[in-house]
């Protein structure tokens, strides 16, 4: 008796007045619920104003659909204490979790109801009896609730096939018996009948199938009908289908051309990225060093939850507000934790990844820049400097391109050979004359097109009078490298 | 001394409570999203010249993103890795042998550690399955479960008086102070209105307690009355990451935040940043105070660098 008193003496110098009121009950063994000594027990007393707004909080029908959790944690961060919170839920008489299996109430029969009934206020009991337990006690009732439910259904469910079976061959069965006795008993009685007598149950049963069989006819016809309006139906889609995908095939020829013009015109920052990495995102500006790598990784889909509101902490919105964009969210849930109120980043889904196709028109532009490195290089220049300007206002994770930086750790931008470029230009501008003889050869009826195409995509094209002055470019130089 | 270069994105540092040239980092490759990790025990070169050296590195399968050494043997280090599993190493040991242990219980990824300065036998993982596990280094299994946070648990902190009671800061704006011995948690404070990424101690004063959040801002609690917070400390741009209360001066703390920078605050004085350390060029996740060496800082970041200075000089100093 005396050690257990001395040992916890010399552990917590601080607490000593608890622990002399833990000598004296020192014979009971159990640690003393610290309720008002130790420093780290809030000893305030239940604000009971506190508990009156958490009654009417939990009093709410949107607040009664949600899981207790959010209540909970709701409550928690508003700063009422976790007596104060088991107050409250024990003045709102709500359908909590303990009581599942009433509300999951698969059986009609007045037996497992009564149970129900009687299980719940059992439940309750427990869960009132000891508050400080707190969400783990609920955790475990519930799955025991869970089964000795299931074992109850499963019973009824056999009793209830018992008995229908019963009901059938007692009921159902003799019923067809006798039927069929009647009718065998008319057969015969039909036999002895005496001609010009009412017409016998064969006879009726006959004129009865003939008009059976005419009513299956015509269900026979109307179906037959449907089918080929589905078919007609069918045959329309199919051309709807067609004329789609020749729509389809034309947007993309524009929407290529269009790519084509707009490069021309943005060629010096298109080229910048061409010795960039691959798999970079679709936007026109790099970010250098490992960042590019960043994006194209699956795994976690995002960084831990705290840094994706670091830089723009959301205002704080009231408790339906929350509800509902927590409601709303796909949600798919760990294993442990009962329920959980918001669904972690990772369960979100990834955001999508989006890979360019700059590199195939920057290969093919590079042959419009007639060795104009230094120009291009001073536009490079520039564009890091704006790119340097707009980025250090953007967060930190960002900007890696801070002067600092680039005086410890020099990035050259790439610099492609001037001396290849020439080459890279006539390599590049001979297969067009080889791809536009091959489309001679194969009918000259289709040269045209191209030609007739661009036209039309300036024609039909919404972006003004500038653009219409690039195809015409085009046109003649592809009629000049003829 | 100059920086360290390490390979991955550090994450955490941690200074030896046995040795004074000894320090622990806490890396993980591609930020921590995916790929390996790596534990680096350096040694810290006693005339301030010479470089920084590392004596071991031990690489994991998954993000290491927490460090703690162990109060009872020097040799022993834990580590929080992202597979949700904590690792036991030795460094006397050949690296064949190590992890000595690999504790496999969290869901999902253990995002803190915190060994017990009181008891030296047992250390605490936070983890983002919202639960705090609470372990002796002789147990194959975990000794407790704390589970009432309704989001990830971010950090656990020991108080380094009472060596049963415990903070623990967690994504759901509250902060709880808990006691082994009670079976919940015996306060919650509603320490601020978004995510509270850390917790920590004063270790002068055993009721005071500093949280940082993602708000930007550091709150000094005292648990006496934890309604209103004793002093808030605004002065970093981005989310505050680390918060630690010096070990040689009461009122002296050092926080690193996603701003890059590293700030020394008192919260006694007036103006209570009383220094700023602008010297990483990515998040600056990691950051410790030495017990040994009073004024020794120590700190990494996203940029793969370990500055170690003393308080008043220039990390960047060669």
């Amino acid at each position: 008796m005396a050690s257990p008193s001395t040992d916890t003496k010399i552990e917590n110098p601080a607490l000593a007045e608890p622990r002399n009121e833990g000598d004296q009950n020192a014979t009971t063994k159990t640690p003393k619920p610290i309720s008002s000594p130790s420093v780290f027990v809030n000893s305030e007393p239940i604000r009971p104003e506190q508990v009156e707004n958490a009654v009417k909080f939990l009093s709410h029908p949107k607040v009664r659909g949600s899981p207790v959790m959010y209540r909970r944690s709701f409550l928690e961060k508003k700063g009422l204490t976790k007596e104060e919170i088991d107050e409250a839920f024990k003045r709102v008489p709500d359908p909590s979790p303990t009581v599942q299996g009433a509300t999951v109430n698969q059986d009609p029969q007045p037996k497992l109801v009564a149970n129900a009934q009687l299980q719940a206020p059992a439940q309750a009991q427990q869960t009132s009896a000891a508050p400080t337990r707190g969400v783990i006690s609920r955790v475990i009732s519930q799955p025991r609730f869970h089964w000795t439910h299931a074992i109850y259904a499963v019973g009824i469910l056999a009793v209830s096939g018992a008995g229908s079976a019963v009901l059938f061959k007692n009921a159902l069965i003799p019923r067809l018996k006798s039927w069929i006795r009647k009718i065998a008993s008319e057969d015969e009685n039909g036999v002895v009948r005496k001609p010009g007598s009412k017409p016998s149950a064969t006879e009726e049963a006959a004129a009865a199938a003939k008009t059976a069989a005419e009513a299956a006819a015509q269900v026979a016809k109307a179906s037959q009908e449907m089918m080929d309006m589905n078919i007609e139906e069918k045959r329309c889609f199919r051309n709807l289908i067609d004329m789609l995908e020749v729509q389809q095939r034309e947007m993309r020829e524009m929407s290529f051309t269009i790519r084509k013009l707009e490069d021309q015109t943005n060629s010096s920052s298109v080229v910048r990225t061409y010795s960039q990495d691959y798999r970079l995102s679709s936007s026109k500006q790099p970010y250098t060093n490992g960042m590019a790598e960043f994006n194209s990784l699956p795994g976690r889909s995002s960084l831990p939850p705290a840094s994706v509101n670091s830089s723009i902490p959301p205002y704080p919105k009231s408790y339906i507000e929350e509800f509902n964009d927590l409601s709303s969210n796909a949600y798919q849930h760990m294993p442990n934790s009962g329920v959980a109120p918001r669904s972690k980043p990772w369960e979100a889904g990834q955001p999508p990844n989006s890979s360019s196709t700059y590199q195939l028109q920057a290969d093919s532009d590079l042959g419009n820049i007639n060795g104009s490195t230094s120009r291009w290089q001073q536009k490079n220049v520039r564009i890091a400097e704006l790119e340097n300007e707009e980025e250090s206002k953007v967060g930190p994770y960002y900007s890696s391109q801070a002067p600092e930086q680039t005086a410890r750790r020099p990035w050259v931008p790439p610099q492609p050979p001037p001396v290849a470029m020439a080459e890279a230009a006539e390599a590049i501008r001979r297969p067009k004359p080889t791809v536009q003889k091959e489309q001679q050869l194969t009918g000259d009826h289709k040269l045209d097109q191209p030609l007739n195409e661009l036209q039309s995509v300036t024609d039909i094209s919404e972006m003004g009078g500038a653009p219409e002055a690039r195809p015409s470019e085009i046109v003649e130089e592809l009629e000049g490298n003829c | 001394m100059p920086a360290f270069k390490i390979p991955f994105n550090g994450y955490s540092v941690k200074f030896s409570p046995f040795n004074e040239n000894r320090l622990a980092v806490a890396t993980a490759q591609n930020f921590g999203i995916l790929g390996n990790g790596r534990v680096h025990v350096l040694s810290i070169p006693p005339s301030p010249g010479a470089p920084i050296v590392e004596t071991a590195a031990y690489d994991t399968a998954d993000a290491v993103y927490d460090i703690a050494w162990s109060e009872s043997h020097d040799s022993l280090l834990v580590a929080a890795i992202a597979d949700g599993s904590v690792k036991v190493y030795d460094t006397n040991l050949p690296p064949a042998s190590n992890p000595l242990r690999s504790l496999q219980e969290h869901t999902r990824e253990v995002h803190a550690v915190d060994y017990n300065p009181s008891r030296r036998d047992s250390f605490l993982t936070a983890s983002w399955d919202d639960s705090i596990k609470l372990w002796t280094v002789d147990r194959p299994i975990s000794v407790r479960t704390f589970k009432e946070h309704a989001y990830c648990v971010y950090a656990a902190a020991w108080n380094p008086r009472h060596a049963d009671v415990f903070a623990s800061a967690s994504g759901d704006c509250t902060v709880r102070v808990w006691d082994v011995r009670e079976p919940g948690s015996t306060m919650i404070i509603p320490a601020h209105d978004f995510e509270v990424l850390y917790t920590d101690w004063n270790k002068y004063d055993d009721c005071i307690l500093a949280t940082a959040s993602v708000d930007k801002s550091i709150r000094v609690w005292d648990v006496r009355s934890f309604r209103v917070p004793v002093t808030v400390l605004n002065g970093h741009n981005y989310a505050v990451r680390k918060v630690k209360f010096s070990p040689h001066r009461g009122s002296l703390m050092i926080s690193c935040s996603y701003d890059m920078t590293v700030c020394l605050w008192d919260y006694m004085v007036e103006d209570a940043l009383v220094g700023r350390y602008d010297h990483h060029t990515e998040f600056a996740v990691g950051v410790d105070m030495s017990v040994l060496v009073e004024g020794l800082l120590a700190s990494t970041g996203w940029d793969e660098l370990v500055y170690v200075w003393q308080h008043g000089t220039d990390p960047r100093a060669p």
